[in-house]
C-alpha cells in the first residue's frame, strides 16, 4: 500500500535515531536543522518527508488516535481567533502529503473547493476552505485523524510565542488542555537547564524569526513512562500508565523499555502567520535497539553519562542503571 | 470538478529544502498582469496572477508585495483577504508631488507602473511579507485608513468579514479620491462591518476621538496613512487611554530623519571596527565593507535590513520593531537606527 518498497521496512528501519554519530553526552540544545533531508542511521534512514506514512504501524496508530479523540474531544484545543490557522495547517499538510505520497494520497483543488483522498485509511472527503459545515470535524481534528503527528500551533504577540491551538493525543506526561494559552516560558518551565541557560529564549527567537520559505526539524527523546508501545502517556491518562514502569522494573522486563523519540517540524504558515510545532512520536524497545550494536552502545553511553537532574526530569533515574546493564549484557 | 493542483515546477534545493508545493513559494518570481483598472485620477489597480494558473501563496491581512517597478523595487500592500489567493491585487498611487532630494526611487517606481504596466505584461515580484497583521486575540478591530493607506486596511476588513470578526472602519479621503470607497461600502452593506467616511482633517480628528473613546475592551486599532495622519491617530489614541501595544500602525512614507552623530560598529565574527560617519547609515557602511545585508526601503518601514546585535547602545529610529523589541537591544534596523559602540552579530 505504501509508495516505497515495503519489503524491508521494519519498526526500526525509519526510526529517526536522536543522536548524531559522534555524540557521547546529551544536553538540551536548540538542535534544529532543515527538514526534508534524508538521513542515514545504523538501522536504516529517515526524514525524506515531513510526515512519515511508511511505518507499518500507521493504520494502528491512526485507529488509536481516533479512539482517543472520540473518547476525549478536549485533546483538540483551539483558542478564539485561531480557526484560520487551523485551515492553514490543513491545506499545507494535505498539499504536502499528496506530493510526498502520490500513489496513496490525492488532493484535487478548484478554488476553495478541495477533494482529499487517502487510500491508506480509506478517506474520501470534499470540503470548502473556511466553511466548517463541509467537514465532519474542525480542520485541525480532520488533519489529526489523517496523520499521526501531534499538531501544535503557536502565535507571536507582544514579542512572545503563545501556544494557541493544538491537537495532542500522544503527549509525554503533559496535557494539551492544561498548556494551551501558555507562553513559551511557562510551557518549558519544568525542563531543567533549559530556561535558566537561555535555551527557551533562543528556541523562541528561532521560531519567531522562522523564514516563510523554509521548514525545519528537531529530534528530542526520552525513555517512555510505559513498557509498551502505548503512545498516549499524557497526564489525562496517568491512571492508565502510572503503574507501568514499577511493574516492568519488578518483573525485570528491561527488553521492553521503550526509547521514545519525538520528531518535531517547524514552519510558518502563510495565511495566518502561525508557526507549527508538530511532533511525531516513534518508539523502539531496548530489545530492538540491542539488535543494532551501534545504537546499543551509544544509548548506553548517553544514559550512563546523563546528569541526575536530566534523568529525573525524563523520568528514568530510578531504573536507568539496571536498564543500561540489560542493554550491555 | 476541475483539477487545478499543479505539479511542482522546481526540484527541491538540497541545501535549502523549502516547501514542496509551488503555492507556498514566496521567492522572486514572475507573474502576469491580468487586469489594470483606473480607480481614481491618480490611483491604478493592478492584478497579477500565476501564468500557469496555479494558486498563489496565501498571506496575512495587511501583508505587502515587493514589486520590481521598472528600475526600482517597491513594496505595495495587498488588498484581498489573503485566503488561498489566485491573484495578487495592488493599488498604486502615482506620486506627482515634487521629488525630494535623494528620494526619487519610490515615486519613479509608481510612475513606471502607471505608464508601462498593461494586461499580459510580466512583472517580477517577491513575497508576500507580513508586517501589519491582526492580533488573533483581539475582540474587535478598529481599522483606520487615510488616503492611499486604505489598501492594507481593506485587506484587514475583507479578512474580518470573511472570518466573521467584528470590525469598524474609518476611511478618510479627499472627495473624488476614495479609491476603495465602493469596496468598503459593499462590505458595510452586507452587514459584515461598520463604515465611517470623512473628508477633512478636522472631521477625521473629531471622528477618531469619538470612535477611539467608544471601543469595547479588547479592541485593537490599526491605522495606515500619511505621516501626519498616523501621528495624529497615535496622539488621539494615547489621549483616549489606549495602551501603545494596541495602537498598530503602518507608514507608507516617512519624514526625513536627521543625519545623526558618527559612531563605531564592531563586526562580531571578525572583530573589525567600522566608522559610521554622520549622515551615512550603518547599512551603507556594512555594504561598503562587503557585508551582504538584505535591504529594501532604507527608511525603517519594511524590516528587510533587521540585523542581530550583541551589545552597544542603540538609538532605534525605525517604525517596525515593537517597544519591547527595541528595549531588548538584540536587533536593529541598520538602515535608519544608529547608536554607539554597536557590536553587530555578522
Amino acid at each position: 500500500m505504501t509508495n516505497t518498497s515495503t519489503a524491508e521496512i521494519t519498526h526500526t528501519t525509519n526510526l529517526p535515531w536522536p543522536f548524531p554519530d559522534d555524540l557521547t553526552a546529551f544536553r538540551y540544545s536548540v538542535n534544529v536543522e532543515p527538514a526534508r533531508v534524508l538521513r542515514a542511521t545504523a538501522g536504516g534512514s529517515w526524514g525524506a518527508h515531513i510526515v512519515d506514512l511508511t511505518n507499518p504501524d500507521y493504520p494502528q496508530v491512526m485507529a488509536e488516535r481516533r479512539r482517543i479523540l472520540d473518547a476525549d474531544p478536549g485533546r483538540t484545543q483551539i483558542l478564539d481567533g485561531m480557526m484560520p490557522a487551523c485551515w492553514d495547517i490543513l491545506v499545507y499538510y494535505l498539499r504536502d502529503l499528496a506530493l510526498s505520497y502520490p500513489l496513496s494520497c490525492h488532493l484535487a483543488e478548484n478554488g476553495d473547493r478541495f477533494h482529499w483522498r487517502n487510500n491508506l485509511l480509506g478517506t474520501d472527503q470534499t470540503f470548502v476552505l473556511g466553511d466548517l459545515s463541509t467537514l465532519p470535524y474542525d480542520p485541525l481534528s480532520f488533519l489529526g485523524r489523517e496523520i499521526p503527528d501531534d499538531l501544535l500551533l503557536v502565535k507571536e504577540r507582544d514579542g512572545q510565542l503563545f501556544f494557541d491551538a493544538g491537537l495532542v493525543t500522544f503527549a509525554a506526561a503533559w496535557s494539551v488542555s492544561f498548556d494551551v494559552g501558555m507562553n513559551f516560558r511557562e510551557i518549558h518551565g519544568p525542563v531543567p537547564r533549559f530556561t535558566g541557560e537561555g535555551l527557551t529564549s533562543r528556541a523562541e527567537l528561532f521560531l519567531m524569526h522562522l523564514p516563510t520559505d523554509s521548514v525545519y526539524r528537531r529530534v528530542n527523546w526520552t525513555l517512555s513512562a510505559s513498557g509498551s508501545r502505548k503512545l498516549d502517556v499524557s497526564l489525562e491518562e496517568l491512571p492508565e500508565w502510572g503503574g507501568d514502569m514499577p511493574r516492568l522494573v519488578s518483573d525485570r522486563d528491561f527488553g521492553n523499555v521503550q526509547l521514545r523519540i519525538e520528531l518535531e517540524h517547524f514552519m510558518r504558515l502563510p495565511m495566518s502567520g502561525a508557526i507549527t510545532f508538530c511532533i511525531r512520536t516513534f518508539m523502539a524497545s531496548f530489545a530492538e535497539i540491542k539488535a543494532i550494536p551501534a545504537w546499543r552502545d551509544q544509548l548506553a553511553q548517553v544514559l550512563t553519562e546523563l546528569p541526575d537532574d536530566l534523568a529525573t526530569y525524563k523520568g528514568f533515574i530510578g531504573h536507568r542503571t539496571e536498564a543500561v546493564a540489560w542493554l550491555l549484557a | 470538478m476541475t483539477v487545478v493542483s499543479p505539479a511542482p515546477t522546481r526540484a527541491v534545493d538540497p541545501r535549502k529544502p523549502g516547501h514542496q508545493h509551488p503555492s507556498f513559494d514566496t521567492g522572486v518570481r514572475s507573474l502576469v498582469v491580468t487586469a489594470v483598472r483606473e480607480l481614481t485620477d491618480a490611483i491604478v489597480q493592478i492584478v497579477l496572477e500565476d501564468p500557469a494558473g496555479g494558486m498563489l501563496a496565501a498571506y496575512e491581512p495587511g501583508s505587502h508585495l515587493i514589486v520590481q517597478a521598472g528600475p526600482v523595487r517597491n513594496t505595495y500592500s495587498l488588498i484581498d483577504d489573503g485566503v488561498n489567493p489566485h491573484r495578487y491585487a495592488i493599488s498604486v498611487l502615482r506620486r506627482s508631488a515634487p521629488v525630494p532630494a535623494g528620494g526619487s526611487a519610490e515615486s519613479s517606481g509608481s510612475a513606471w507602473l502607471h505608464d508601462y504596466v498593461q494586461v499580459g505584461r510580466r512583472v517580477e515580484i517577491e513575497g508576500p511579507r507580513s508586517l501589519f497583521a491582526p492580533v488573533t486575540t483581539e475582540r474587535k478591530a478598529l481599522l483606520i485608513a487615510g488616503g492611499i493607506g486604505v489598501t492594507p486596511i481593506l485587506s484587514h476588513t475583507r479578512a474580518a468579514a470573511r472570518w466573521g470578526r467584528p470590525a469598524e472602519v474609518i476611511y478618510s479621503y479627499r472627495a473624488g479620491c476614495g479609491a476603495h470607497r465602493d469596496d468598503l461600502r459593499a462590505l458595510a452593506a452586507s452587514g459584515a462591518i461598520t463604515l465611517h467616511e470623512v473628508h477633512t482633517r478636522t472631521d477625521a480628528a473629531a471622528l477618531l476621538s469619538e470612535r477611539l473613546a467608544a471601543q469595547p475592551m479588547g479592541t485593537h486599532a490599526y491605522a495606515c496613512g500619511p505621516p501626519a495622519f498616523v501621528d495624529r491617530y497615535l496622539e488621539l489614541g494615547e489621549a483616549a487611554g489606549w495602551p501603545a501595544d494596541r495602537l498598530h500602525s503602518e507608514r507608507f512614507e516617512v519624514p526625513p530623519q536627521d543625519a545623526g552623530l558618527p559612531f563605531a560598529a564592531i563586526i562580531a565574527s571578525t572583530g573589525a571596527r567600522l566608522a559610521v560617519p554622520a549622515g551615512v547609515s550603518l547599512l551603507q557602511t556594512l555594504l561598503d565593507n562587503g557585508h551582504d545585508v538584505a535591504n529594501l526601503c532604507r527608511q525603517g518601514v519594511c524590516g528587510e535590513c533587521r540585523i542581530p546585535v550583541r551589545s552597544g547602545q542603540i538609538e532605534h529610529r525605525d517604525y517596525v520593531l515593537s517597544e519591547r523589541e527595541k528595549a531588548d537591544n538584540t536587533t536593529m534596523l541598520c538602515c535608519v537606527s544608529r547608536g554607539a559602540e554597536i557590536e553587530v552579530d555578522l
